[in-house]
């Protein structure tokens, strides 16, 4: 899952995109509003955490003019905690609104509903035939039987079960399960999908050559 | 409406009422008052003229009618040795005016004062007839006339010199009755005026008071909380208009400092939540998992930074909370602006040094009266601002530090060659967390408050702050102390 932070401060910046990384989600950065929206449009995102006090753009603006064009799922920080202020940034289209300061499991909870709800799967346990996927805890189970995945390999499997029945090219897994600054190679991707067969069984995911994997 | 006797318009309606009622009261006893004077004269009128010299004249006729009569007396004199020789009678004639009880009805009796008796009286005269006249002077050549009212009749006494005193009395309770109705009418008229006048009293005294009231609707309102509501004028100016405009300006004045507050409040507890954020962030974070001594190091180094950013802030607010409520009277003493600015440039050396700032000061002796403490912070707060302002990475810039004095007080200017502010900023840069370049630039200390405290301190005394900037080429600050005039 990728995400973009965009907040004026650059300590609550660095913060705040080190607690995402931790949790093992690809995350870019924006200090201001221009850089912020160049980037959501850009880039795909699986959720933008959106301050609203920003130089240059402030938040609102950044967030209708992505609204224009995008569906990504954005959750607004902001110091103000009136209930105009929390109606006024519901209905300029952000998805969640989140009032400073915060507490960083709660953001995170609301970033995983966000993610959850923009892909329609409202359960945070999905179940694929004996595979068991918890989205919160972040744990894989084989037959009640839990499997250690990596950080990346449950990501791109997560990824892939949220999109279920979907086919997901490898531009796209490229674009969510990396940061822009995340060196990886190409063939990356095809040594993650081999360990979760290996670790899941063969079956799991599929290969559409030439348009990317799938989980049926 | 209130406790009647409370309010405005009861009152003005009470006293109204009160006068009203004493004014309209005093015209009716004067207009019954004159009636009845009327009423009595044309009695008294008819009783003297009519009865008194009719009753002479028809006494002394008797004597030509009858037979064996004498002539008629040729004087006066010669009628009252008659009478008194008891040779006049009454006479049908006389008879026919002097009779009866009913309304109206008149008497007579002809008094000698010398023999002390009657010698001439109607029938019906009163038996209860008291009178007694003032002893006749035979010296007076004038005869004693008077009037009283005895009962319900009015009479008339005639005392000639002569010694013969006649009473002559007329019934009045026709009068009276008449004069009564007159009474109740004219009462009825008053009470009648009386209402009247109440009915416009009171609509006058509402219209009156509706001005008050409306003030007063206003006021209440604001006092429940819209501090946007304002008294309508009328632009009469008349007085209710001229104290709704001084209560509107003393609403606008709450209302903006209420404002202010509201402002400083939010924008203090804003200003405070993202460093609080940062903190729950890092030690969350840092709580999640195990991590190596360098991780821990980083974050615990963030969240000093972070903390002594709160404390610079809040150092700011009560700075600025204080300077606010601050007497300068209290603490002015004689100072030297050119050695405030001595001590200020000296503690900023190091950090100008570093940001490779060269300071140039030229000071000229300025003395003048002030806080020196509160200068001194002025003037750091503003050379601060200069330094902080430089693009550290620039090549070697200055800053000028200049004091002097001159016909108008002292001044001093702090001249830097730095990026400037950008037009559209500077009637905006002495507000609080006011911040032209609108970043925030992390732990460097900076509060977005340093000048407006510095206003608030020339503000205390009485000193002009200004700014002029050139964007590129740099910015003065300037501050004039006006002399006190004594």
């Amino acid at each position: 899952m990728r995400l973009l932070v965009v907040e004026d401060d650059p300590v609550l910046l660095r913060s705040l995109a080190a607690t995402f990384r931790e949790e093992n989600y690809a995350v870019d950065t924006a200090s201001d509003g221009e850089d912020g929206f160049y980037k959501a449009k850009e880039n795909a995102y699986d959720a933008i955490i959106l301050d609203v006090m920003l130089p240059g753009l402030d938040g609102w603006q950044v967030l209708s003019k992505l609204r224009q064009t995008s569906h990504t799922p954005v959750l607004m920080l902001t110091a103000r905690d009136t209930i105009p202020d929390r109606i006024k940034g519901l209905d300029h289209g952000a998805d969640d609104y989140l009032t400073k300061p915060f507490d960083t499991d709660e953001l995170l909870a609301r970033i995983r509903a966000l993610i959850r709800r923009a892909v329609r799967q409202t359960n945070p346990v999905i179940e694929i035939g004996p595979l068991n996927i918890n989205t919160t805890a972040r744990r894989v189970a084989l037959d009640k039987e839990e499997i250690q995945l990596t950080a990346r390999e449950y990501a791109l499997l997560e990824y892939l079960a949220l999109h279920r029945g979907e086919v997901v090219s490898r531009t796209t897994l490229y674009d969510h399960l990396f940061a822009e600054d995340d060196n990886t190679f190409s063939n990356l991707l095809d040594v993650h999908v081999s360990n979760l067969r290996r670790k899941l069984g063969h079956d799991i995911i599929s290969t559409r050559r030439g348009h990317g994997y799938c989980i049926e | 409406m209130i406790f009647p006797l409370h309010s405005i318009r009861w009152r003005i309606q009470a006293w109204h009422g009160l006068i009203l009622f004493f004014a309209i009261g005093a015209f009716c006893l004067t207009a019954h008052r004159l009636a009845w004077d009327n009423q009595l004269r044309q009695v008294d009128n008819e009783l003297e003229r009519t009865m008194g010299r009719n009753l002479f004249r028809l006494l002394s006729r008797e004597r030509k009618d009858s037979a064996n009569a004498d002539p008629p007396p040729t004087s006066p004199a010669e009628f009252f040795a008659r009478l008194r020789a008891g040779k006049i009678k009454i006479t049908d004639e006389v008879a026919a005016i002097f009779h009866g009880t009913e309304t109206g009805y008149a008497y007579f009796r002809i008094d000698d004062t010398i023999s002390k008796e009657t010698l001439l009286s109607s029938d019906n005269f009163p038996k209860e007839f008291n009178w007694t006249l003032p002893e006749n002077n035979p010296a007076l050549s004038e005869p004693i006339e008077a009037f009283r009212i005895r009962e319900q009749c009015r009479e008339f006494a005639h005392a000639s010199p002569n010694g013969i005193n006649v009473f002559v009395g007329r019934d009045i309770s026709a009068e009276m009755e008449s004069l009564n109705r007159y009474a109740w009418s004219i009462a009825l008229c008053g009470i009648g005026v009386w209402a009247l006048g109440l009915l416009g009293g009171w609509w006058l005294a509402g219209r009156a008071i509706r001005p008050v009231q409306k003030i007063s609707t206003t006021a209440a309102r604001i006092a429940d909380g819209n501090l946007s509501e304002r008294i309508d004028l009328d632009g009469t100016e008349n007085e209710l208009d001229q104290l709704s405009r001084i209560l509107n300006s003393t609403f606008e004045r709450l209302h903006n400092a209420f404002e202010r507050q509201r402002q400083f409040t939010a924008d203090a507890s804003h200003e405070l939540r993202t460093p609080v954020t940062i903190l729950l962030s890092e030690t969350q974070r840092a709580l999640k998992r195990e991590r190596t001594p360098e991780e821990y190091r980083a974050i615990i180094e963030t969240c000093n930074g972070t903390a002594q950013r709160m404390r610079h802030l809040i150092e700011a607010l009560l700075l600025l909370a204080r300077q606010e409520t601050e007497d300068t009277g209290a603490h002015s003493e004689s100072c030297d602006l050119a050695q405030i600015l001595d001590d200020v440039q000296r503690h900023l050396v190091p950090i100008a040094t570093d940001r490779n700032i060269q300071l140039h000061a030229e000071l000229k002796n300025a003395a003048m009266k002030g806080n020196p403490t509160a200068i001194s912070i002025l003037a750091t707060n503003l050379l601060a601002n200069a330094i902080t302002h430089h693009h550290p990475n620039d090549k070697e810039k200055n800053i000028y530090i200049s004091t002097g004095s001159d016909d108008d007080g002292t001044f001093f200017t702090i001249r830097d060659d730095g990026p400037g502010i950008p037009e559209q900023d500077l009637p905006h840069i002495f507000e609080r967390f006011y911040r032209a370049d609108k970043a925030r630039t992390g732990n460097s200390g900076h509060t977005g408050l340093g000048l407006a405290i510095a206003k608030v301190i020339a503000d205390n005394h009485g000193a002009d702050i200004s700014v002029q900037s050139l964007p590129g080429k740099g910015s003065v600050f300037s501050v004039h102390f006006r002399k006190k005039l004594i």
